[in-house]
């Protein structure tokens, strides 16, 4: 019973004041506490010291500028690499492209054919100034068929959008009409058995016999090591092309 | 009865979340007056046991004990004699005595209780 009662007089005021006195000593062990675990050291350098600490804190100082700008001088210089290294690869990929785009002169190992007229007085009649643009297509296409990479017909180069087409009874490769005979086209291969190839193939081919009946007599030479194709003239234009995606 | 321990538990808590330290210099006074906190608690504790338990006297002794400590070191390191010492063998012996009187009280308490039981 008076245990009852001694607790009930703990409430009220007195237990606050034990609560209060609790707490305050709660805080100052916690304090002593964490002071003797790792104690507030005070500085007592004198002058002399604490110019030499100053003195140690600049070199450190000095020493981590120098690495800091070393370090940014490097990633500059990464960064310069890096895009000069981009450009180079944009350079050759648009090197590349133009190569096969046909807008460089290429030269390389190939093969030279002329095409050249039947003497009139063998064929007894006047010989038609003009080679059929479905004859030079055909030719042509036999050609790629047989490896050829680059072609120019009478010095006009051969690209993808090249046409072959007769305006006004003569034809024209490229807007341009061919006028000289006998008619050069130059073929470069890849490699020079190609161009031996392609030589054999050619001269084994019907096509032969085409440009006879057209009156027209087509000479294949043999494999050279250096064909020189120009380049193509005119800009190329992309009117109707769109991006693949 | 648990709040006085709450409050050191919170107080401990609080102590160590705002991370304060005092220089090591002033560890000893802090570590007398700490010693003259627990004595005055202990004191308090028995007073009220032996119900002569007084207020004023319990929170005015808890800040007086710990100035008199705590200027009594001061006092110590300025003459050269280390004069903590004598307020921490005081306030340990009283420590021990207040204990002690406090244990037995609650002894006595605890067999009559006991008694009391056993006889109803």
């Amino acid at each position: 019973m008076t245990d009852e009662r001694q607790v009930k007089n703990l409430g009220g005021k007195r237990i606050i004041s034990f609560t209060f006195i609790t707490f305050l000593i709660g805080i100052m062990l916690a304090i002593q506490f964490q002071t003797v675990q790792d104690p507030v050291v005070r500085d007592t350098r004198d002058t002399w010291q604490l110019r030499a600490d100053l003195e140690k804190g600049k070199e450190l100082e000095a020493k981590l500028i120098r690495e800091i700008s070393s370090t940014e001088e490097k990633l500059s210089n990464y960064l310069n690499e890096r895009e000069q290294s981009k450009e180079e690869t944009l350079r050759n990929t648009l090197e590349e492209l133009k190569e096969e785009a046909g807008l460089t002169d290429v030269t390389g190992p190939g093969v030279r054919i002329y095409i050249d007229k039947v003497n009139d007085q063998l064929v007894g009649y006047p010989f038609e100034e003009n080679i059929s643009p479905d004859l030079l297509s055909r030719l042509l296409n036999e050609i790629n068929m047989y490896g050829a990479e680059h072609v120019s017909i009478g010095g006009q180069r051969v690209i993808n959008s090249t046409v072959i087409r007769e305006i006004a009874g003569s034809t024209k490769i490229n807007g341009r009409t061919i006028k000289e005979w006998p008619i050069e086209i130059l073929v470069v291969t890849k490699d020079m058995k190609t161009a031996e190839k392609l030589c054999h193939r050619l001269r084994a081919s019907s096509i032969v016999d085409n440009f006879f009946i057209d009156n027209m007599t087509l000479t294949v030479m043999d494999a050279e090591s250096d064909v020189t194709i120009p380049a193509y003239e005119d800009e190329i234009r992309l009117k109707n092309i769109q991006a693949a995606e | 009865m648990w709040l006085p321990i709450l409050g050191l538990a919170v107080g401990i808590f609080l102590g160590l979340l705002t991370d304060i330290r005092i220089p090591a210099e002033y560890a000893d006074y802090l570590s007398i007056a700490i010693l003259a906190a627990l004595d005055t608690l202990f004191g308090g504790i028995r007073a009220y046991l032996q119900n002569v338990y007084d207020e004023k006297i319990f929170i005015s002794g808890f800040f007086f004990n710990i100035a008199l400590a705590a200027s009594l070191a001061f006092l110590g390191v300025h003459i050269g004699v280390d004069l903590y010492l004598a307020a921490v063998f005081a306030f340990g012996v009283r420590l021990f005595q207040n204990i002690a009187v406090i244990r037995r009280i609650l002894l006595t308490k605890w067999s009559t209780n006991r008694e009391k039981k056993e006889k109803s």
